[in-house]
């Protein structure tokens, strides 16, 4: 190929001709040519230069620069430091190579050759301490390309960067150094940081050590706080990936720095009221610090929750609350997504800490006279919000306040004091001055005026987390006597059973217009649900509120069965039914355990009602609760979409399978999921208890059989005969439930002979068969699969057994002209002998040709031989191969061999004997 | 938490000698018998006096394994003080010194103070290196001394504030630029400030906006 004819100042023709990929192999061929073996300097910047443009924008020339053009380039860099014009060059024609071409056509998933180059740029193990070299130069592109060469390294192969970064001595405080050069040299350091210290623990604690946290922290001071511009962004993104589960450099920023630089971005300055795009990224980053603070190290890391505590008390002791309250509840204007990521962090933050749970409970918000507890606005947020996210991070706060927190429970509780009528029906704009009990009852008891019961859910939820494993609370609430809406409607009812009949209003509304009975409402009964369970858990006398009204377990078995409720509401609905009979102490009758045993049997039968208990277990929301939900890493390009987030998007819950709603799945959370699962485990064996251990009404004491002392022949066959009644009638009621245990077996289709325990746990049988049933489809299925296979298999046996017959016949014809070429050898050799009488000088010569003959005839026959050897050892593996199948599908393998055997070992033997 | 300087320390010597036991009995006052493996480096914090004037100790503990040397490599030019440790019933440890010596010179500050310790002294029926071989060693070198226990915690308190006067000396006599950061040495928020360590005048005139 004539190089220098074929394209000396056709340039352009190369242009043109962008297809033909060996024209741009031997363009860039010849370019990298004139650079390395140029003379003159100016001939070799042209070449430079066009070297650049056509990797910039080709394909081919990409590839072909891969191929051939790193020696040329790191050439340059290495030897021609003083030629600054050259190191650029090169620089920018290495960037070139490593950068994809966006309007590249071909198919698409075509091999990108930037891709590949960065690949191997990144494996050249001297490249990258070349590159780290070169930040040291004086010329600022110098600095700059090199830069971006790095982050296209990192970016296209973190991991090898990565270890490449740590082995070379002081590389990365190279890198550091860059933080404090110009402006736009740090940006670009800051970004190559940040993809350098993802998810690198080494690389993280050495930038540490290093000063980052106070490079980082005078930049973002420097720009302004939250105030500031995209490299505020950048710096909080490194920081987080600093501070991501890394324990040991937590420690360092509180042992030395503090909190209080990350606390202070938090702080509003300026104007409060505008809160741009990037402000509130910023904002959502710092949020983000506070958050990974207060998750400590990694989940293995043994000094994690002593990490996380000094973290939180360090928080608090620092002011964080004041500043995530006025974020989260105070500041009008602070977008959605930012105030309820600061409620979340509220919520982190008093998690199981005492201290820190009587701080938010004493903080009053608000300037006097006008001043008001900061629970109370929580709530209030929390009642009024038209954003659902943000009711999740308020009702957040609040079980984040009660659990395990009876002090704070009965605090709330204590302030639950119905309202006179008036102050009830206040619109809620009046409610500044209430007490945080009143303005919740208020927002149960709301919806007699509009019909939404929205507000009423939500007030349910918080009362939930009041209640929750609190007895005392409890029974407080039970007796909160309410006025009936109307004076003139009858007398006043408990607060329980206003919460029974709006659950029933709630299935009602729905039904009758599609404009109120949003998805809305398929959460307002599941949360009521959860009020009455956690309220009824543990509480004999709840239970006994509960069914002082006749119609709430007609109500509830309704609820059960009701084909229109969702999986969640009916299961729900029956764990409150089985509340009813394990915490029930109740002696009256009508009401007892034994008679909503009963009720139950009859109205559902004992198997349809355990079935509504699986069918929620396997749910979408009880298989799906994790015990913390891990955030997404705020990046530049989610970094937008997180700060636009308005509210739960509807359609979300379409890939959820499931009717349910999203709410549901942050209200029901890990601990009420355990209580339910427990719950259902104690009611399962309630149950068989109660069939087990029938109540007897009548107790047989045999002395009281016998005649007494005294008592007249009259009266003794008297007080024999009202016995035998009250045994009678009691025999009447067993045999009855005995026939309805008998219908539900029998419906239920099981086994004639089945155990008791087995009885109760139809549904699981019922599951069980169908499982089974598939399961044996399937594996017929299997089995006919595998019958075609081993046909298949059969006839390829078959196949190589004639092959190898065919070898073996083959080896034979040849192992016979061998024989006889050894033959024909031998006559010679025996000539030769005679002969050696005929003079020495002769004998050398035929020796070397009969060498030379047996020589040529060895070679031929043995290349042929081995070449069949192999074919045959081929064959072999082959056929051990599947003979191995075989057997494994149950073939007898030896019979099936025996015949090829036959053939084929036999006469080999035969003829070895006659040999 | 204010401090007049903040000086960074390394802990550098065989696995096994005792480093991290070291560290948490100096910032913990307590001693772990069994004591996890140091994966990488560690970190540990205190204030120390030194006279009358409050100075910060932020150490980093490193792990003695070989395959970790490169990275513990990239903690030494930005260290002013190091604890050079060895095992004093454990030979070999000792004999190794001089290797981690040469590490240290090679990529440390040259102005870094070192201070060796001979560990584990409350096992003197064990001793295999004398006290006196571990002194020649050091005055051979340049380096301070100490034969210490990270059980018994004897001298352990001793070993970091030495090594910290040393370093506060030689400031003192104008050996360190303090304004340089790679020294390891920061003086304290509040204090006045040398000239900043400007690297070109693109820095310079950005002014000093960030005290
Ligand atoms: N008797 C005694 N044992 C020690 C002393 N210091 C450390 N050890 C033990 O030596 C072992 C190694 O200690 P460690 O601190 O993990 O060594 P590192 O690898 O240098 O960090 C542990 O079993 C310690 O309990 C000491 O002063 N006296
Ligand atoms: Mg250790």
């Amino acid at each position: 190929m004539d190089l220098v004819s074929g394209y000396k100042g056709v340039v352009g023709l190369v242009f043109g001709n962008e297809n033909s990929g060996s024209n741009e192999d031997s363009y860039v061929e010849r370019l990298l040519d004139r650079i390395s073996n140029g003379k003159l300097a100016e001939d070799r910047r042209s070449a430079m230069i066009e070297l650049q443009a056509i990797v910039a924008e080709s394909h081919g020339a990409q590839l072909a620069f891969g191929a051939m053009g790193f020696p040329v380039m790191l050439a340059v860099l290495k030897e021609e430091r003083d030629d600054v014009e050259m190191v650029r060059g090169a620089l920018e024609a290495l960037v070139g190579a490593l950068t994809p071409i966006e309007h590249a056509k071909g198919p698409k998933n075509e091999v990108q050759p930037a891709l590949m180059n960065t690949d191997l740029l990144s494996r050249e193990a001297d490249s990258i301490s070349l590159l780290l070299s070169l930040l040291s130069e004086e010329d600022f592109y110098v600095r700059y390309y090199t830069l971006q060469l790095l982050t296209a390294l990192l970016t296209n192969s973190p991991n090898r960067l990565q270890e490449a970064i740590l082995t070379i001595p002081r590389g990365i405080t190279r890198l550091m150094d860059m933080l404090m050069d110009r402006e736009v040299i740090r940006n670009e350091a800051l970004l190559l940081l940040t993809y350098l210290t993802r998810e690198a623990e080494e690389i993280q604690k050495i930038l540490v050590f290093e000063g980052a946290f106070e490079k980082i922290f005078s930049i973002i001071k420097e720009e302004g706080g939250s105030e500031g511009g995209v490299v505020v962004q950048d710096c909080l993104q490194l920081l987080n990936n600093l501070l991501r589960t890394n324990a040991s450099n937590q420690i360092l920023l509180r042992e030395t720095m503090g909190f209080d630089p990350v606390i202070s971005i938090l702080k509003l300055r300026g104007s409060t009221y505008s809160f741009t795009q990037q402000k509130t990224i910023n904002l959502l980053s710092a949020l983000e610090t506070i958050n990974l603070l207060m998750m400590g190290g990694t989940e293995a890391d043994p000094g994690k929750d002593a990490n996380k505590l000094t973290n939180k008390a360090t928080l608090v002791q620092k002011k964080v609350l004041d500043h995530l309250l006025l974020l989260g509840v105070e500041s009008q204007w602070a977008p959605v997504a930012v105030r309820c990521a600061a409620l979340q962090c509220i919520g982190d933050l008093i998690a199981g800490q005492p201290k820190n749970l009587d701080i938010l409970a004493t903080k009053v918000l608000g300037e006097e006279p006008q001043t008001e507890p900061a629970l109370n606005s929580i709530l209030r947020i929390l009642l009024r919000t038209s954003s659902m996210q943000e009711f999740i991070a308020a009702d957040y706060v609040f079980k984040s306040f009660c659990e395990k927190n009876s002090d704070g429970q009965t605090m709330l509780a204590s302030t639950l004091i119905p309202q006179p009528h008036l102050m009830t029906h206040a619109p809620l704009e009046e409610d500044v001055n209430m007490s945080f009990g009143s303005m919740l009852l208020h927002g149960l008891t709301l919806s007699e005026n509009d019909g939404d019961l929205e507000t009423c859910c939500r007030a349910a939820s918080v009362l939930s987390h009041v209640l929750k494993d609190n007895v005392q609370c409890k029974e407080r609430v039970i007796r909160i006597e309410l006025e009936p809406p109307m004076p003139s409607l009858g007398a006043s009812e408990p607060l329980m059973h206003r919460m029974v009949k709006y659950m029933a209003l709630a299935s009602s509304m729905k039904n009758k217009d599609g404009k109120s009975s949003t998805s809305g409402n398929l959460y307002v009964q599941p949360i009521i649900l959860k009020l009455l369970v956690t309220w009824l858990a543990d509480c004999p006398n709840a239970v006994h509120c509960f069914l002082d009204s006749r119609p709430h377990l007609t109500y509830l078995l309704e609820l059960v069965s009701n084909s229109s409720a969702t999986v969640c509401t009916r299961g729900l609905a029956a764990v409150l039914l089985g509340e009813c009979v394990i915490y029930n102490k109740s002696n009256d009758n009508g009401k007892d355990a034994f008679t909503v045993v009963d009720t139950i049997s009859q109205k559902l039968g004992l198997t349809s009602y355990f079935l509504k208990f699986d069918e929620m277990q396997k749910s979408f929301l009880f298989t799906s609760v994790k015990s913390a939900q891990p955030r997404k890493v705020l990046t530049r390009s989610t970094a937008a979409s997180m700060a636009d987030i308005e509210d739960v998007d509807e359609n979300d819950s379409s890939d959820q399978k499931d009717e349910d709603h999203p709410i549901l799945s942050a209200i029901f959370d890990v601990q009420f999921v355990n209580l339910v699962k427990k719950l259902e485990g104690d009611i399962r064996e309630s149950i068989v208890e109660v069939y087990s251990h029938p109540k007897s009404k009548v107790s047989v004491v045999p002395a009281e059989l016998e005649q007494r002392s005294g008592e007249s022949d009259g009266e003794y066959i008297k007080r024999l005969k009202t016995f035998v009644e009250k045994q009678c009638s009691e025999i009447q009621d067993l045999l009855s439930r005995n026939s309805l245990l008998a219908e539900d077996l029998a419906k239920t289709g099981g086994g004639s002979n089945s155990q008791p325990e087995q009885r109760v746990s139809g549904g699981l049988d019922r599951v069980q068969v169908e499982k089974l049933r598939r399961d044996l489809q399937e594996a017929s299925q299997r089995l006919e699969m595998l019958k075609t296979d081993k046909a298949k298999i059969e006839s390829e046996a078959s196949m190589y057994r004639n092959l190898a017959g065919k070898m073996e016949s083959d080896l034979k014809s040849l192992s016979d002209a061998y024989n006889s070429l050894e033959q024909a050898n031998l006559y010679l050799e025996k000539e030769v002998r005679a002969l050696k009488g005929g003079g020495p000088s002769t004998i050398a010569d035929v020796e070397a040709i009969k060498a030379a003959a047996r020589e040529e005839a060895q070679k031929d026959s043995e290349a042929e031989l081995n070449d069949l050897l192999v074919c045959l050892g081929q064959e072999q593996t082959r056929v051990e191969k599947l003979s191995a199948r075989l057997l494994q599908l149950g073939e007898d393998v030896d019979t099936l061999l025996e015949g090829i055997g036959d053939d084929v070992g036999l006469p080999e033997e035969g003829e070895e004997e006659e040999d | 938490m204010s401090y007049d300087y903040l000086f960074k320390y390394i802990i550098i010597g065989d696995t096994g000698v005792g480093k991290s036991c070291l560290l948490l009995q100096f910032t913990d006052k307590r001693f772990q018998p069994v004591h996890d493996l140091t994966i990488g480096v560690e970190f540990g914090a205190r204030m120390v006096t030194i006279d009358s004037r409050p100075i910060k100790l932020q150490i980093w503990d490193t792990a003695g394994q070989e395959s970790f040397r490169s990275i513990t490599r990239s903690y030494y030019r930005g260290a002013a003080g190091a604890l050079l440790v060895y095992d004093i019933t454990r030979r070999e440890t000792f004999n190794h010194l001089a290797s981690w010596l040469e590490d240290a010179r090679q990529h440390a500050n040259p102005n870094m103070s070192i201070m060796l310790i001979g560990n584990k002294s409350d096992l003197a029926h064990r001793r295999a290196v004398s006290k006196e071989e571990g002194e020649q060693f050091a005055k051979e070198n340049g380096l301070l001394f100490l034969e210490a226990s990270a059980r018994t915690a004897q001298n352990v308190e001793e070993a970091f504030i030495k090594t910290a006067a040393k370093i506060l000396q030689n400031i003192q006599e104008g050996v360190f630029d303090v304004s340089n950061e790679s020294s390891g040495i920061k003086v304290g928020y509040g204090r006045p400030q040398g000239p900043s360590g400007a690297r070109d005048g693109a820095v310079a005139q950005r002014g000093n906006c960030c005290g």
